[in-house]
């Protein structure tokens, strides 16, 4: 799976690319095929401009936060409060402050560890909801059982359910099993995505022609070779959004681990950040501020560099949400 | 053609086939879905006290939950923060959408990118981020908004708390809802726009009465993932409570009420009722909105 995984869309073939600003062109090309020029709308001159400054504005709107989060990664809890938000100030102690991730200060926990459990829960519960939605997105699009209409708006039915109405009845279960402060009583849930069934059953109806299906059963193949070898290939930019958008829902999970976990050496990093929130304004802990400040910085940074690396691979995915109906 | 000699017999071997694929995941879907919420509505049936264990209540946790005014009072501000987010949000995100569209903006690409950006960030520190920007005292928003004539204030206080969490929920969702309408806008075909272009139809008629009628399903998916996640608001609340405690209550908002009700007082009972009456309002909500657009006839 992860060799086919790492293969380009299926649907563009071009000739491979010989370089990256060679395939930066060639999108860039494509992207200009694909737009009609804007001559042609008849537009009056300062509409570009315009169209900017909006876009500019936004943009400023947008990264207020990050920016702000980045420069204020840099201070003292003393210099968090008293100096000019938007700009640094002396002492810089960034560097402590990433050292502070480390220790286990004020016991509350150590960030360090709760890094590693968020990228636990997110790899194998965000995983494991992929792999699960492509098998049954392609058994809901290309088979038909009895009563698998029925099940598959049974599972689109289940968006509807709130959050609260699953994870209350967990908690008390996992009381009685012995699953509270278990990794497993958060990974498991996390295996569940209606959202991606739906994604992948979609994608299947669109990318995975019923007679390419058929010939490889002409030819022999049983059902899981057609699956792996024929359909797979052509599901990976829906396989990839569906990846995405899984492993986005488990790193920002919070009510699950809010409520099923008490020890917090095995808390997500959201959970672990809330407390230091909570903590920091009670305690008079003078380090707990900068911490939570920094841990903010350390949890987006991975996954704005996974959204960029992957960039490439799910954007055409995005849109099978939307042909459905 | 394959020959099929034994034509009940490939049909049934089908049958087997689908549902190995699809097993894996009802499984899942079955143990940690319908079953926990088949616990909840039992559990909502029963009551626990210290002295006497638990005892068949019918419906007494229910009529408490009828009863229970800010349970309700909560309901209806997520409602109305819904009917304002929602719009405000699929606004700016098909505007900005149709932007890149059309290809009017320079450095189109750089911008899409950057309004994505805060999908990749949790709603946890989204909030931490915006709680510290808004503060009352020291937060450079309320400095600023001094400083432009503004006085004392208080984007924490009772009255500005829900447009204050209208804008951190709009910060964070935007970009993502922006994309999916970019992606849909994209695939409406060249040819149908060049004809209205070559009939001299107007940009703002080409838009809203070609493209806009051709996206509409992925708008009508997005008003109904937005309106389920409205209902459930709850992140951001909870984290601007921890930096202002009296400016978010109790039952602030209804999953605000169940989460307090359960961990808070240990009230399991009483918590799954109001988990399932808050499962009913989203049902109800979407049922009423699918109706309201069919007799519209958009579904037809």
């Amino acid at each position: 799976m992860s060799t086919s995984a790492l293969a380009p869309p299926p649907e563009t073939p071009s000739p491979p690319a010989t370089s990256r600003r060679e395939r930066r062109r060639r999108k860039r090309l494509e992207e200009q095929a694909s737009t009609i020029p804007i001559e042609l709308y008849g537009l009056r001159r300062g509409t570009v401009t315009a169209a900017t400054v909006c876009c500019v504005l936004f943009a400023l709107f947008t990264l207020v936060p990050i920016y702000w989060i980045v420069v204020n990664s840099t201070k003292t809890q003393a210099n968090l409060f008293e100096t000019f938000g938007f700009w640094f100030a002396r002492p810089f102690v960034f560097f402590h402050n990433l050292s502070l991730l480390t220790q286990n200060v004020g016991g509350y926990g150590t960030y360090l560890q709760w890094l590693g459990n968020t990228a636990l829960y997110a790899v194998l519960g965000g995983g494991g909801a992929t792999a699960l939605a492509a098998f049954a997105g392609y058994g809901f699009a290309r088979f038909r059982f009895r009563g698998s209409r029925a099940l598959f708006y049974l599972v689109i039915a289940a968006l509807l359910v709130p959050i609260t109405a699953i994870t209350i009845p967990l908690y008390l279960t996992y009381a009685k099993a012995h699953l509270i402060n278990s990794i497993w009583g958060m990974i498991l849930p996390s295996l569940v995505s209606p959202v991606g069934v739906y994604l992948m059953r979609t994608y299947v109806e669109v990318s995975v022609p019923r007679e390419l299906i058929d010939a490889a059963r002409i030819d022999g193949a049983g059902e899981a070779r057609i699956f792996f070898r024929v359909a797979l290939p052509l599901m990976v930019p829906g396989v990839m959004t569906v990846l995405l958008l899984s492993v986005v829902l488990v790193w920002n999970n919070y009510f699950l681990p809010l409520v099923i976990f008490s020890k917090n050496n095995l808390y997500p990093l959201t959970v672990g950040i809330g407390l230091w929130a909570q903590r920091a304004q009670g305690s008079g802990n003078a380090q707990l501020f900068p911490m939570v400040v920094i841990g903010g910085l350390v949890t987006i940074v991975p996954l704005i560099i996974l959204f960029l690396v992957l960039q490439r691979y799910w954007r055409g995915g995005l849109l099978l949400g939307s042909i459905a109906n | 053609m394959p020959r099929r000699p034994h034509r009940s017999g490939w049909a049934r071997r089908m049958d087997r086939r689908g549902l190995g694929f699809v097993t894996p995941f009802l499984i899942a879907f079955g143990l940690f879905m319908v079953a926990p919420l088949g616990y909840a509505i039992y559990t909502s049936l029963y009551t626990t006290r210290l002295i006497g264990g638990t005892t068949f209540a019918g419906a007494a946790n229910y009529t408490q939950v009828f009863e229970t005014g800010q349970f309700w009072t909560g309901v209806i501000r997520v409602i109305i923060f819904g009917a304002i987010q929602i719009p405000i949000m699929l606004a700016i995100a098909f505007f900005f959408a149709t932007i890149f569209d059309l290809g009017v903006a320079k450095f189109g690409r750089l911008f899409r990118t950057i309004f994505f950006i805060p999908f990749a960030v949790p709603a946890v520190v989204a909030a931490v981020m915006w709680s510290f920007l808004l503060e009352p005292q020291f937060g450079p928003f309320t400095h600023a908004a001094n400083a432009i004539g503004f006085h004392n204030v208080n984007f924490f206080s009772s009255s500005l708390m829900l447009p204050t969490i209208i804008v951190i929920v709009i910060w964070e969702w935007t970009g993502y809802n922006m994309v999916i309408l970019y992606t849909a806008l994209k695939s409406v075909p060249r040819d149908v726009v060049e004809a209205a272009i070559l009939d001299d139809t107007p940009l703002w008629k080409i838009i809203l009465r070609i493209k806009l009628p051709m996206v509409r399903p992925a708008i009508v998916m997005l008003v109904f993932l937005n309106v389920i996640g409205a209902l459930q608001l709850f992140t951001e609340p909870l984290i601007l409570s921890y930096f202002q405690p009296q400016a978010v209550s109790f039952a602030y908002t209804p999953t605000l009420y169940i989460y307090n009700t359960a961990i808070g007082n240990s009230q399991y009972n009483l918590s799954a009722a109001a988990a399932v009456v808050l499962g009913l309002v989203i049902v109800i909500i979407s049922v009423v909105s699918l109706v309201f657009r069919r007799r519209r006839g958009e579904f037809a």
